[in-house]
């Protein structure tokens, strides 16, 4: 029998036809091909490095990390802001978790899979990057725990897991809505295929909703430990600048804010694209936009510790602080703090952090300030050598390096585009519980 | 099939219908409902008391085999089974080992919570006889849908309409088989 639905009152309708309609519009298209060609330079660049070796780079002493790492620390925070911000969602039960919490863990997965990339690629033989796992090889050599590129290893992979389990297994329900709307069709087979069989029981709900907030606990000390362990490999390190116990807080804090930035631009943009006002309000635009300035200030706040901190310590820690401050790298190191601490303070005002462009502006203006503290940190903190002979070298990338920042951009937007497109960016089930207990008295 | 007697199954359109229909049938004594809706009830899931704590006990568990495990290996691949000498700093210097122990110690947890819950539900599963009932591509929308154990209707099928019919359901329906 055929039914009529009547759209007005279905929850969540508007959501899922997001995913089903069959012509989606030349700006996605548009988009998708910008993206696309990001990644297409992602994949050259990355080809050239495999066939040409790690010398298509800048690195040199003293530059021996350089874009790689300053790249990799810099999606490390956004995917660990991201993962934090959507875990606690979930925690608090809180009424953004519903129209933010999918997005905000797909962008925590499509940037924790470009950060990924970078550690893998800058090993001088990345085709062995296996051999950070102890399997049992016939050279019968087990990896070296003690040394801190192993904790990469099991943080980065550790992060991916997760976080995809995470947010599949949140999936689930909203794939089997899907399967069940669609035309008979392709899509409808691989929509029935990642709904694993779901059909709703409430047995099955109590355990679906069991483990998603216990997870959700367990990405709390995953993103700070993992955070923590990346700052630990600049720490354990015998570089003056580095050597220091503040690096954890500072890539947290740090790390946080970018998050929140990219949240807060994924909020504006997406609403604007799907018009999806109904489930993402002003309101909620405002609140990322409050969040994002609240975790600047703490960021400033941290700041502020360590030119304290750094200048009042004896001469092995404070030389090196005034360097970063007043040395080579001086400038980005500033126009950091600037970009950082002071522009997003625009936000205070009600009237602009309701304005789309100045919205955009501030989040990123966070971005471009965390990326240059990342570089002022790693080119800055290695550039003073022990011989004063090189102490006036400059780090200076090459195309390679600039190829490989742009296209993991490209290959983050090109992901989400599609997740856009295919999957319902807003979770449909939460949104039809939200609505029903809004009707119970 | 091998002569079990075919399931019964009504759909409600209203959560407040599906609660009252629950309770008059759990009061009549009748055991074996299955309850299928489009979020998350945790009302309904307390009243049938249906318990998650094993979730938690093996998230708890996976924390410890996972840390400890890691912890162990790696102090007996290094210390033991193959002793590195790194620059004659101690084999057992085991702050270095903690990072890598506590990260696994979130990874196997978090696994083992979400593989868990897929298999305590029975999935991925290609097909479950509901999926037969027409209009139960609904209950990923709209409709809740109250199913009665086959084993339990044949005792008193009259009493158990009866029961049901007093809710107002859109339709009472057999499970296809």
């Amino acid at each position: 029998m055929a039914r009529t639905r009547s759209t007005a009152s279905r929850p969540a309708d508007q959501v899922a036809r997001i995913p089903l309609r069959s012509e989606f519009g030349i700006t996605w298209k548009l988009a998708l091909a910008a993206a696309g060609a990001l990644t297409l330079l992602l994949a050259g660049a990355l080809g050239h490095l495999f066939v040409a070796g790690v010398g298509v780079w800048g690195n040199s002493v003293p530059f021996v990390w350089g874009f790689d790492l300053t790249n990799y620390v810099w999606w490390i925070g956004i995917a660990n802001g991201t993962s934090l911000f959507a875990a606690i969602l979930v925690l608090r039960r809180h009424s953004l978790r519903t129209s933010i919490n999918r997005f905000a863990e797909a962008l925590a997965l499509f940037a924790v899979i470009c950060a990924g990339l970078f550690p893998i690629i800058h090993l001088g033989r990345p085709f062995l990057f296996y051999w950070l796992f102890p399997y049992p090889p016939t050279f019968q050599v087990w990896p070296q725990f003690r040394s801190p590129l192993t904790w990469d290893f099991w943080a980065i992979s550790t992060h991916v897991i997760v976080t995809s389990l995470l947010w599949y297994v949140g999936l689930i329900p909203d794939l089997a809505t899907l399967r069940d709307r669609a035309q008979a069709g392709i899509r409808k087979r691989l929509y029935a295929v990642f709904a694993l069989g779901w059909r709703g029981s409430v047995r099955h709900w109590a355990y679906h909703q069991r483990a998603h907030r216990l997870v959700a606990v367990l990405v709390l000390p995953l993103v700070v430990v993992m955070q923590s362990a990346v700052a630990f490999e600049f720490a354990s390190t015998l570089v003056p600048d580095w050597h220091n116990t503040r690096q954890p807080l500072h890539f947290v804090v740090t790390g946080l804010a970018s998050g929140l930035a990219t949240v807060h631009l994924a909020t504006v943009g997406l609403t604007a694209a799907l018009r999806l006002d109904r489930y993402i309000t002003p309101k909620d635009i405002d609140l990322t936009a409050k969040l994002m300035l609240v975790s600047v200030l703490v960021v400033g706040y941290v700041y502020a510790g360590e030119v304290l901190v750094g200048l009042l310590a004896g001469d092995t820690s404070a030389i090196p602080s005034a360097m970063r401050m007043s040395g080579g790298y001086a400038p980005m190191f500033w126009v950091a703090v600037a970009a950082t601490c002071v522009v997003p303070q625009i936000l205070w005002w009600r009237r602009w952090r309701r304005n789309v462009a100045v919205a955009l502006l501030a989040g990123l203006s966070v971005l471009a300030g965390v990326w240059l503290d990342r570089l002022s940190i790693v080119a800055g903190g290695i550039q003073r050598e022990y011989l004063p002979a090189m102490w006036d070298r400059t780090y200076v990338p090459t195309g390679n390096e600039w190829a490989l920042l742009v296209g993991t951009l490209g290959l983050l937007m090109a992901l989400f585009l599609l997740f856009a497109r295919y999957l319902p960016v807003v979770s449909m089930f939460e949104a039809r519980h939200e609505e029903a207990e809004g009707e119970m008295p | 099939m091998n002569g079990r007697p075919p399931d019964l199954i009504a759909e409600f359109d209203e959560a407040e219908r599906l609660l009252g229909a629950i309770r008059s049938t759990r009061d009549a004594g009748i055991r074996g409902l299955e309850i299928y809706a489009p979020y998350p009830m945790a009302d309904v899931a307390n009243l049938l008391g249906y318990r998650t704590t094993v979730l938690w006990v093996a998230a708890v568990a996976a924390a410890i085999v996972g840390a400890g495990g890691t912890f162990y290996l790696q102090f007996w691949m290094n210390g033991i089974d193959y002793p590195l000498n790194v620059g004659g700093r101690p084999l057992g210097s085991w702050p270095a080992l903690v990072p890598a122990s506590l990260i696994v110690g979130i990874l196997v947890p978090a696994a083992a919570t979400l593989i868990g819950m897929l298999m305590l539900c029975g999935l991925p599963r290609l097909h479950h006889p509901v999926f037969d009932v027409p209009g139960f591509e609904r209950a990923s929308e709209d409709r809740f849908f109250l199913l009665i154990d086959g084993r339990e209707v044949e005792k008193e099928p009259a009493r158990i309409l009866a029961l049901l019919g007093q809710h107002g359901p859109l339709a009472i329906r057999e499970v296809p088989s």
